[in-house]
């Protein structure tokens, strides 16, 4: 329990200290920086508590981002309020979720996989077809562009999306998505409702990557209507979550800190070769962390404890 | 009385000597560089047509340091260019990072970039930060209706690449001269608008568009669309494809045994190893002839050389050279701008009129480029120019059946 307190003074202290920032650092290429990192962070987290907690792999996280950022931003620059575009993107997020889930839940493992891979292929193709063109902010959002409600909106979608599941897989609901995980059929034996839980982790997923895409509609200036469907934000969270640990709730956190600065710090200082380093180090870390960073001192306690004992002999 | 005088002398005296010490810091405060910045796909999807832009660049900027760098009219002296080049993964969301990097560093101007997708979530952060931007393959024109200011096309544009096309059947003899078009639509901005001007300017000059087909970014079957013109007796073809899909289109009409008097694609068979890929079934094809290698202007010879002694493997495709162009424009920019300041470096690009590699070019008010009307051919395993409005081109080649052909 004094635990648990101490992380929410912890966490209390991180988010007014972002919350600061503002204040102190003027430079926008901080605030991009940490916009990118609140994005992924809320991403990765969404996809955590359907595939880290509730074991169904999503590879068609763009779908669900993208039709939240497509909501979004059709309805701000008809002059809805942003706030409001944003929910709505989360919304829309969430029916689309009903639709796909309902059938798509009932597959199990590798078909459930290839079914959501399949749902934002279509999804790009189809808004690659009927909006073929660009995305412009018009002239007067352009005016009075800033970044900093844009950090102060993606900061708010963050905190919001790791409050829910933080409370939810610390609810029954979360012993439920666990038990879903671990062993569908014998939860099922014992009376679990497995698809209930499915559905509700499915439902949270969708309407945390539908704000998430709200909040990239709102982010970016300019961009073609497909770009938020492509698939790279459906491997991007899967990426971030298994480098930082899969199915825990620091893990994605860590996992969206370290993927946007290092590759970012990679970029600035390697070159061409900062893929090449990147997909070494991201191939070192599945192979020998398989936990993710978040299962690095363990591993590495285990390991001196090893060496200990050899030495002990 | 008196004590009120020598205060005035001491102020004046004082202010006489700041006043000139000021100038004296102003006109040794000339900054060591010149900082300019691009976020360019050097890795990923994008990567071979974004080294090559970043090639174009790079030579520009030794060519110019070489002989002391852009002289600047604010401290009357050379400064010598430091281009700062990032690379955006082909990822336009890293576009965005990378160019507020940039701003944070304080470059004068972006340069653009070689894949849309970037350039698109490039320009919209040059007009929010108030730098200019000097696109290279951005042929786009609607981009240039949003009302921007710092955005710059030193390119062609949809409009210029079907105008040139209609140029070059106008240029065939009218006993062999193609009357009905087939349009193949490309399901993208410049698909439509491609598709926009050639109904316009087919009409203006005489020409039937006899077939209008569309195709996704992604299709890879055309064999309908070829049917379709078969049968409609289109005796040419227009088209912007990918690169990919310009290469299946050629070996779909071959296997149709479909050889329309013309074929212009304007996309794919511009690159230099269309020919290496494709071998004969490349000629007669037309396409963007923006820049190649054999063009007459000033400084083109000097580019082909240094830039071949440099990458002796590599073969040479257009966007060296439309990058090298693209910088070109904004070193003549930074050179009559009054200050070296964004602003200033923004007006002085309105009034552009500079002889490129490529090429007079100039800018219309909403930032798009008056560049010639190019097209090019593929003959016999060259690609030569057949229409230009500046010097004698090659006669265009009418395409004869795939079973004449050696």
């Amino acid at each position: 329990m004094a635990e648990r307190k101490k992380g929410f003074v912890v966490a209390a202290v991180v988010v007014i200290a972002l919350a600061l920032v503002p204040l102190v650092v003027a430079r926008e290429y901080v605030f991009s920086i940490l916009c990118m990192i609140f994005l992924y962070v809320t991403l990765s987290q969404s996809w955590n508590i359907l595939g880290g907690y509730t074991g169904q792999i999503n590879v068609g996280q763009a779908a669900f981002f993208g039709i939240g950022a497509l909501a979004a931003r059709l309805l701000w620059v008809a002059g809805v309020p942003f706030y409001l575009s944003i929910l709505a993107g989360g919304l829309s997020s969430v029916i689309l979720a009903i639709i796909i889930g309902l059938p798509a839940l009932k597959l199990r493992g590798h078909y459930f996989a290839i079914g959501t891979l399949a749902v934002a292929s279509i999804a790009q193709i189809t808004v690659g077809n009927i909006l073929p063109g660009i995305s412009f902010l018009p002239a007067q959002h352009m005016a009075t562009y800033s970044l900093i409600p844009r950090y102060y909106v993606f900061l708010i979608i963050m905190v919001t999306a790791l409050a829910a599941v933080y409370i939810t897989v610390n609810s029954r609901i979360g012993l439920g998505m666990e038990a879903t995980r671990d062993d569908e059929e014998a939860a099922q034996m014992v009376g679990v409702n497995t698809f209930k839980y499915k559905m509700i982790a499915f439902l949270i997923s969708s309407f945390f990557a539908g704000l998430a895409g709200g909040g990239f509609a709102y982010f970016n200036a300019s961009y073609y209507w497909y770009l938020p469907f492509t698939l790279m934000w459906c491997f991007e969270p899967i990426l971030i979550v298994f480098i930082g640990g899969v199915g825990s709730f620091i893990g994605p956190i860590i996992g969206s800190v370290c993927y946007v600065l290092l590759k970012e710090l990679f970029a600035l200082t390697l070159g061409e070769a900062n893929l090449l380093i990147f997909g070494i180090v991201f191939i070192l870390t599945i192979l020998f962390f398989p936990k993710g960073i978040i299962g690095l001192p363990a591993k590495l306690r285990q390991l001196f404890r090893r060496r200990g004992n050899v030495v002990g002999r | 009385m008196q004590s009120k005088r020598c205060t005035l002398v001491v102020a004046m005296i004082a202010f006489i000597f700041f006043s000139f010490t000021s100038i004296l810091v102003f006109a040794q405060d000339a900054p060591k560089s010149i900082k300019i910045g691009a976020s360019i796909s050097l890795t990923g999807r994008f990567a071979a047509g974004g080294i090559d832009v970043a090639d174009g660049y790079k030579l520009a900027v030794k060519h110019i340091n070489d002989n002391g760098g852009i002289l600047v009219k604010q401290f009357n002296k050379k400064i010598p260019v430091e281009l700062v080049i990032y690379d955006d993964e082909s990822d336009p969301s890293k576009t965005v990072t990378r160019l507020e990097k940039l701003n944070a560093e304080k470059v004068v101007a972006y340069l653009g970039e070689f894949a849309s997708d970037m350039n698109i979530a490039g320009l919209g952060i040059a007009e929010k930060n108030k730098v200019p931007w000097v696109g290279v393959t951005i042929a786009v024109e609607n981009v240039f209706n949003q009302g921007f200011k710092y955005v710059f096309g030193p390119n062609m544009f949809s409009f210029m690449e079907v105008a040139a096309f209609l140029d070059a059947l106008d240029a065939i003899p009218k006993a062999q001269r193609p009357t009905k078009i087939a349009n193949f639509e490309l399901q993208v901005d410049w698909g439509k608008e491609c598709t926009k001007y050639l109904q316009k300017y087919a009409k203006e000059r005489g020409y039937t568009i006899a077939l209008e087909r569309k195709f996704a970014p992604d299709t890879k079957d055309f064999s309908s669309m070829i049917l379709a013109a078969k049968s409609a007796g289109c005796d040419a073809v227009f088209a912007v494809p990918t690169p990919p899909q310009s290469m299946a289109l050629i070996k779909q009409m071959k296997e149709l045994d479909y050889a329309p008097k013309a074929t212009c694609f304007v996309r794919g068979p511009d690159l230099s190893n269309f020919w290496q890929v494709m071998g004969k079934d490349a000629n007669y094809i037309m396409t963007s002839g923006e820049w190649t290698p054999d063009m007459p202007y000033p400084g083109n010879k000097k580019l082909v050389a240094d830039y071949r002694a440099q990458y002796p493997n590599k073969l040479m495709g257009m966007p060296v050279g439309n990058g090298y162009s693209a910088f070109q424009v904004l070193a003549d920019a930074i050179s009559r701008a009054d200050k070296l300041d964004r602003e200033s470096i923004r007006q002085a690009l309105t009034t552009t009129n500079i002889v490129t590699v490529k090429g007079k070019v100039t800018f219309d008010k909403r930032g798009v480029g008056n560049v010639p009307h190019v097209l090019a051919q593929w003959q016999n395993g060259k690609l030569v120019i057949i229409v230009s409005p500046d010097y004698k081109p090659a006669p265009v080649l009418v395409a004869t059946p795939w079973s004449k052909r050696k």
